[in-house]
């Protein structure tokens, strides 16, 4: 029935001109709305982060009242935490560390994984069978008590973090790109491009690399999610470093006291829910997009 | 309405806490297990060897001593019956208890003494205790003479607790490594109230009663359990429904305030005074700048030791002013305070030639923590010494050995510090502040590197004083002149309390040593 009715749709004639593949997959996300309330509420976040500490520069680290008042207390809204520092102030101040980290870590990986997947799926032989064991290696690493061990060896830093985030977590990345990269080098375009005697540099990055980029693309999208909820993870366990302030390291501050002041902890929890739900929403949107086979519809 | 809620229950509050009191009063009873709960594993169980409280809560129930402390700082007889001082100090004769044994029946003699002092000596990394005894003498089985080459005031202490510990020559005396004996940690055999049953490496210590204790119908109990739980909010919880009697060296002000919300148990912070836990603020008094006693002085001005102890240690610790834990007799109360005063603060660092850059920051300092709990303590000082313009950024460590490591090689300019008294300051506070104690590489050696001649002086003085009114007023001194010169800024002591299930725990530890003191006396409830 269904294979039916997609063979009967595509082979009636589509428009009448034809689309920018980049207009289409614009108009594709902007039907989406779920994609466009997450890409919105990610839109209000990131200048809230970048822009907020400007409006609202209470220093997230000054002892501004007794620790722990209630949400509303002598004016700070959201209350203080177990050191009387404005849980407002670093809300704000804190998002700026947590995304900061969120993308450089996803792009590290991404660099990562580009560069395994598509030296793999292109020269195949030994190559692949060397870099896709050490991707397996990274791929059975318990991921969180590996990155506790970075990070406790080598110190709570921020930089440290998203390094220690970023190896983790690129093995997706990876399998994906070598995945299309096996698939497009097949293809006559790449073969035409060889015959006139493109380079290996340019088959990879001119030629494959830019057809294979729409799953990488979702996956990148995820990882900063990914990335933001390990942050937070390692920040939990104490993990964090002292002298920025980030959602995660609001929680972890004030992990001890959850069950005598739960609040504290309900904010930065928060923020890191809707952060990572409307990432998750654009990554949707975006995979939904840029699949062919969604195309047309 | 509210108010009356309130009278009611502050009622009865009264009508608990009298019945408890009454309870208290009746007379103790044989039989049953007592449930304790210890945080950590114990390197070994041989307190002779091995310092620290994890191997002292087990090992002072299996190893007996010469003499034991009551809540007032008096020596009691225990396997020493009584004893004399010579007149100039340096002999000191035990009589020891006759007729007692070890655990496999084996009688205690004086040889027994005369080789475990020789083996703490050698092996226990506490070498002030015994350092003054020159030799120790055996006439007869019963007799122990302590040849001493100075006088030496904490020798009483030493030979108590889980400092002190006898024993037996025939099980040690064999020519392995003490610190590596086999029988540390199985078939250990002692003298103490409580024989060794089973030690399961992070389950439990179980212990039996010794029905041949040297003091006849004690101990009370017939089986001493102690649970090995890591986690401070599991043996939270294990107090709470009724799994774990009694708890100690619990820390974690949370838990101390819940307990207290809880109807059967009941916190106390009695039976540290020996152990004397202090937190303090450390400085490199070698390293620019906090080798300028202004600098280290203004920073102790602009701390708020109010605000660490109320809301830091939410009310559960006290303030500390000097090294000598306020429950100790040497400890004293009237010595520059530094009460928070942030004008004066960066007055004097004004005046020191810091002045204040573009940013108004004077100078970077960084601040080192060793183990989560000191963790808020470093925290807060970033925002309260920005207040005098100081940059501080906090290092993370990665956990207690790479900490030590920082702080014992100097590489450090402040760090939050716990530092135990360990009875007499002979023992526990001396090594802090003598010249010839900054050890490279020694955690709880004099890392601060300070040196004052005069303070060498008067504690090496102090040290050799038997007259304890004359000591007190030698301590007295050094404490004045070390808080002026500030190579430690003190704020509280460490909030150790002992939580136990007061409808069930009969004579709970209360002497200055706690639970590091031989539990006889203690009795389970119905």
């Amino acid at each position: 029935m269904t294979d039916y009715s997609i063979q009967e749709r595509s082979l009636q004639p589509t428009s009448a001109r034809v689309e920018h593949p980049l207009i289409e997959t614009a108009r594709m996300f902007a039907g989406n709305r779920a994609a466009l309330s997450g890409l919105a509420m990610l839109f209000i976040i990131v200048v809230v982060s970048l822009a907020g500490p400007w409006f609202y520069p209470t220093d997230p680290f000054e002892m501004v009242w007794s620790p722990f008042s209630p949400p509303g207390a002598k004016g700070f809204l959201l209350g203080t935490d177990y050191l009387g520092r404005d849980l407002l102030a670093q809300i704000i101040h804190g998002g700026r560390a947590t995304l900061a980290v969120g993308c450089a870590a996803a792009l590290l990986s991404v660099f990562i994984g580009i560069t395994f997947g598509a030296l793999s799926g292109f020269y195949r032989g030994w190559i692949e069978e060397t870099l896709m064991r050490i991707t397996e290696f990274f791929q059975v690493l318990p991921t969180l008590l590996f990155s506790m061990v970075l990070v406790a060896l080598f110190g709570a830093s921020l930089g440290m973090i998203t390094f220690a985030i970023g190896i983790v977590s690129w093995t997706g990345v990876a399998r994906i790109t070598r995945a299309e990269f096996l698939k497009i080098r097949e293809l006559e375009y790449v073969t035409a491009a060889r015959s006139s005697g493109a380079s290996n540099t340019n088959l990879i990055f001119r030629v494959i690399l830019p057809n294979s980029l729409p799953p990488i693309i979702v996956q990148a999208a995820l990882l900063i999610g990914f990335a933001i909820l390990f942050e937070a993870g390692l920040s939990f366990l104490g993990l964090s470093d002292a002298n920025v302030m980030s959602w995660g390291a609001i929680m972890g501050n004030n992990r001890p006291y959850i069950l005598l002041h739960g609040f504290t902890i309900m904010y930065p929890g928060l923020a890191i829910f809707l952060t990572v739900l409307s990432i998750s929403l654009i990554g949707d949107g975006l995979n939904d997009a840029l699949n062919p086979k969604l195309r047309n519809r | 309405m509210g108010l009356t809620k309130q009278w009611v229950s502050a009622f009865g509050a009264v009508l608990l806490a009298l019945s408890a009191v009454s309870v208290q009063a009746e007379t103790p009873k044989h039989g049953g297990t007592l449930v304790v709960s210890i945080g950590t594993t114990p390197r070994h169980l041989n307190p002779a060897v091995q310092s620290g409280i994890a191997t002292g809560e087990p090992g002072a129930q299996l190893f007996a001593t010469l003499v034991r402390f009551d809540d007032k700082w008096n020596a009691r007889p225990y396997l020493a019956k009584s004893w004399q001082t010579s007149a100039d100090g340096l002999v000191v004769t035990f009589n020891l208890v006759e007729g007692a044994t070890f655990h496999d029946g084996t009688p205690i003699t004086s040889k027994d003494v005369a080789f475990s002092i020789k083996t703490i000596q050698t092996n226990h990394p506490f070498k002030s205790m015994f350092r003054a005894v020159s030799s120790v003498e055996t006439p007869n089985p019963n007799t122990v003479v302590f040849k001493l080459s100075k006088p030496h005031p904490a020798l009483m202490l030493a030979l108590s607790s889980q400092l002190g510990s006898i024993i037996p020559e025939h099980i040690y005396g064999d020519g392995q490594d003490p610190k590596k004996h086999p029988r540390n940690s199985k078939d250990v055999v002692g003298s103490g109230p409580f024989k060794l049953v089973e030690f399961v490496r992070d389950q439990h210590i179980i212990m039996e009663r010794n029905e041949n204790f040297f003091i006849k119908g004690r101990p009370y109990l017939d089986k001493l359990v102690m649970r090995i739980i890591k986690d401070p909010s599991a043996r939270s919880l294990g107090r709470e429904n009724g799994e774990i009697h009694l708890s100690a060296f619990e820390s974690t002000p949370q838990d101390i305030l819940h307990s207290k919300n809880v109807p059967h148990l009941t916190a106390t912070d009695q039976g540290y005074a020996a152990i004397g836990p202090i937190t303090w603020l450390a400085f490199n008094t070698k390293k620019k700048p906090t080798s300028d006693k202004r600098v280290r002085q203004a920073i102790a001005y602009a701390v708020d030791r109010d605000f660490l102890v109320n809301a830091v240690m939410m009310g559960t610790s006290r303030p500390a002013y000097t090294g000598i834990h306020p429950d100790s007799i040497f400890h004293e109360p009237n010595v520059a305070r530094y009460d928070l005063d942030i004008d004066k603060a960066n007055a004097m660092l004004d005046e020191a030639g810091y002045a204040r850059d573009a940013d108004g920051m004077r100078f970077p300092l960084t601040i080192d923590f060793g183990w989560p709990s000191a963790k808020p303590m470093a925290e807060y000082m970033k925002p309260q010494l920005k207040k005098i313009g100081i940059d501080v950024t906090v290092r993370t460590s990665a956990g207690f050995p790479a900490w030590a490591k920082t702080v014992s090689t100097w590489d450090f300019d402040m760090t939050v510090d716990v530092v135990f008294n360990w009875g007499d300051p002979v023992i526990g506070v001396h090594r802090t502040y003598l010249c010839d104690n900054a050890k490279k590489g020694v955690i709880w050696s004099n890392t601060q590197q300070y040196c004052n001649p005069k303070v060498d002086a008067i504690l090496t003085k102090a040290g050799q004083e038997n007259d304890q009114q004359k000591r007190i007023a030698l301590y007295s001194s050094a404490q004045k002149i070390i808080a002026d010169d500030v190579p430690i800024y003190f704020t509280d002591t460490v909030p150790y309390h002992t939580i136990f299930n007061h409808t069930k725990v009969g004579n709970p530890p209360a002497t200055i040593w706690g639970t590091c003191s031989p539990l006889d006396e203690v009795y389970l409830k119905n």
